[in-house]
């Protein structure tokens, strides 16, 4: 991921030296010039306003049964219609949403945590503890991901089973998805320890704490913003391709990919149970895919995103 | 090199033991087959559950280190993997699958690559242009769309051109029709069968090749090496396909040997959806039916296929790129 430069941006750049402005503000304003990452942004906030309040939206709930309306199509009582079963779809979906807004916030949070935290302590000790925990890394990188949460997720063991579906998918993804930017974080930290500034730091007797702090996380604190955003979409779309074979969220919990897995079989019957879900899916990981270049702009110290400029790379 | 070679493999072997060890705890004390003998019928007692069970070396009244001895036993000794709740052998059903799935992997995965880096050296060269904006938007789009959904609208687009034309022209899940010809007729049913799920893995597997290429080959259009050959009276053109395609190929040829591999280990999502028979849908069919043993030697397969492709990774790295000395 380079940023490419845009010869216009440098002009003005000597301009933009003249002001102080705080870092959260600059922070701000650049990611409030990209147009793209702020429409990302209103969608993906609507949609999960959308899935806390969307309660309020419809009368029904996600276990009432309607007797009077099984299967049928989007009509005034049921905004979006109701399944084979007569629950109301708009209920449905707004839990669905809700449960795979949260594992993707949850897994993509944690993720970047543990990758930062373990990335960093690898080249930070570097020597012994490096190679022993590079070993243990790569031995995770190695086991197929999906046999795991199979596995963990459909076992007929009695202590896995008291614990809900959704918990346990997060637990296996969470397990599974930090390798790779820690390795990552490791390389980049490696380098960084590497450079002037903190050598000249070093040698001036700044603690290793604060230099961490003040050198090391904003330099990759764009990578792992980007990296939260990117592991939200990685939850939100491993929940819904794992569910969709079977594997993964299981009823009575609902989500996306259990809604659209479990409306596959009847698309030519039922197509509103399959579309309104996968609409919903797509919204969610494309406002985070529209959010991930303006959040990766914002964030690089060394952008060069400045004024009019940006408007011109929107895109890329 | 050979000497680096053989310590990473090494390093490999002890790794796939772990995590083979790791796997069949969690399988082992996570999956319990007695549970859905109960619903046979007539119902066995439990006495004969775990009677059967025990002949077959998957005695549920064992505890997990005892049947950890049991298995790792049989394999150090015998290479046998063990078997099935229903009798099956591991060993016996391995080779099928894996040339199931290689059958159905192969041709998509080289037009997956060939296509892939053909169409990011060609929007890296007209970057910014339309067609590298359609290219490149269609891979990060592709890129929000999970597999099992995006083979699944594959499905409906072909039973749709079924249902316009009014013949079955394609077949969107099995492998072969039972009972067919040999000759001409068995080659069109082949074709038939392989035409869609090859299109859509082809069509969504290349974005990641594409993006990667596009990127790398941007990334070296302006360095220095490539100034130097336009300086020197290379057109554009030349100074891209002589210098700069070459160093930014080394990347993806890495990524290239990591996908060999796992052209035997197939895909869980394009199996179960295709219906294909091969070792992805093998896994998840024994995993529903707490089948130990398939799940624990999958997970070994899995990981000895990537340590292969790591180490094959390495050794590419060392063909295409001069400046790598390994010691």
């Amino acid at each position: 991921m380079t940023n490419l430069i845009d010869p216009v941006a440098e002009v003005d750049e000597a301009r933009a030296a003249d002001v102080v402005i705080g870092k959260g503000r600059i922070i701000f304003r650049r990611f409030m010039r990209n147009k793209t990452a702020v429409a990302g942004l209103a969608i993906f906030l609507a949609l999960f306003a959308f899935s806390l309040l969307g309660g309020f939206i419809t009368t029904w709930d996600k276990e009432t049964i309607d007797p009077l309306n099984i299967g049928m199509g989007p009509s005034p009582d049921h905004l979006l219609g109701t399944s084979q079963a007569g629950i109301d779809l708009l209920a449905l979906v707004v839990e669905g949403t809700r449960v795979s807004i949260f594992i993707g916030l949850v897994v993509g949070g944690l993720s970047v945590l543990i990758s930062a935290v373990y990335g960093c302590s690898m080249a930070f000790f570097g020597g012994k503890v490096d190679s022993v925990m590079l070993f243990v890394l790569e031995a995770l990188i190695m086991m197929p991901a999906i046999l795991v949460v199979a596995v963990a997720t459909s076992g007929g063991g009695q202590s896995l089973k008291e614990l809900p579906s959704w918990l346990l998918l997060i637990a296996v993804l969470l397990f599974f998805s930090w390798m790779g930017t820690a390795r990552l974080v490791r390389s980049l930290a490696m380098s960084l320890m590497q450079r002037d500034y903190v050598k000249a730091a070093r040698y001036m007797g700044v603690p290793s704490m604060r230099i961490v702090r003040r050198h090391l996380v904003p330099n990759i604190g764009s990578l792992l913003v980007l990296d939260f955003t990117r592991g939200i979409t990685g939850a939100i779309l491993a929940e819904v391709a794992f569910s969709y074979i079977g594997i993964g969220i299981k009823l009575p919990d609902v989500s996306l990919g259990v809604l659209i897995g479990g409306a596959t079989g009847q698309v030519s019957s039922f197509p509103w149970m399959f579309w309104v879900p996968l609409t919903v899916m797509f919204l969610l990981t494309g406002s985070l895919a529209m959010m991930n270049d303006g959040l990766r702009d914002a964030f690089d110290p060394s952008s060069t995103s400045i004024g009019r400029a940006s408007t011109k790379k929107k895109n890329k | 090199m050979l000497r680096y070679l053989g310590k990473r493999a090494l390093i490999y072997v002890v790794m796939i033991f772990l995590t083979t060890s790791a796997g069949y705890f969690l399988a082992v004390s996570s999956l319990k087959p007695a549970l859905l003998e109960q619903e046979k019928i007539p119902r066995p007692t439990p006495e004969q559950v775990a009677n059967s069970f025990r002949l077959l070396g998957l005695d549920p009244n064992m505890n997990p280190w005892e049947r950890y001895i049991q298995w790792l036993g049989g394999i150090v000794s015998r290479w046998d993997w063990g078997r099935s709740p229903n009798g099956a052998y591991v060993n016996a059903e391995f080779g099928d699958r894996v040339m199931i799935s290689t059958r159905l992997f192969l041709a998509s995965i080289i037009l997956t690559l060939v296509i892939g880096v053909a169409l990011g050296v060609y929007s890296a060269a007209r970057q910014y242009k339309f067609q590298d904006r359609a290219i490149t938007s269609y891979s990060y789009l592709v890129h929000i769309l999970p597999a099992p959904i995006a083979y699944f609208l594959v499905q409906l687009g072909a039973i749709g051109v079924n249902d316009a034309v009014g013949e079955r022209i394609f077949f969107v899940t099995g492998i072969s029709t039972p009972g067919i010809e040999p000759g001409w007729p068995a080659f069109v049913d082949l074709v038939a069968h392989y035409a869609v799920p090859t299109f859509a893995m082809t069509v969504f597997g290349w974005a990641g090749y594409q993006i990667a290429q596009r990127q790398y080959l941007l990334d070296n259009v302006n360095a220095d090496f490539v100034r130097t050959a336009r300086a020197k009276g290379l057109t554009r053109n030349q100074a891209i396909t002589r210098h700069a395609l070459r160093v930014s190929f080394i990347p993806v040829a890495q990524s290239i040997a990591f996908t060999i591999p796992a052209i035997f280990t197939g895909g869980f999502f394009a199996e179960a959806i295709f219906a294909w028979p091969g070792v992805g849908l093998w896994s998840i069919d024994a995993i529903g039916k707490q089948d130990v043993n398939v799940a624990t030697a999958m997970l070994a397969y899995g990981s000895v296929i990537f340590a292969i492709g790591a180490i094959l990774a390495d050794f590419a790295t060392t063909l295409v790129d001069p400046r790598v000395r390994v010691q």
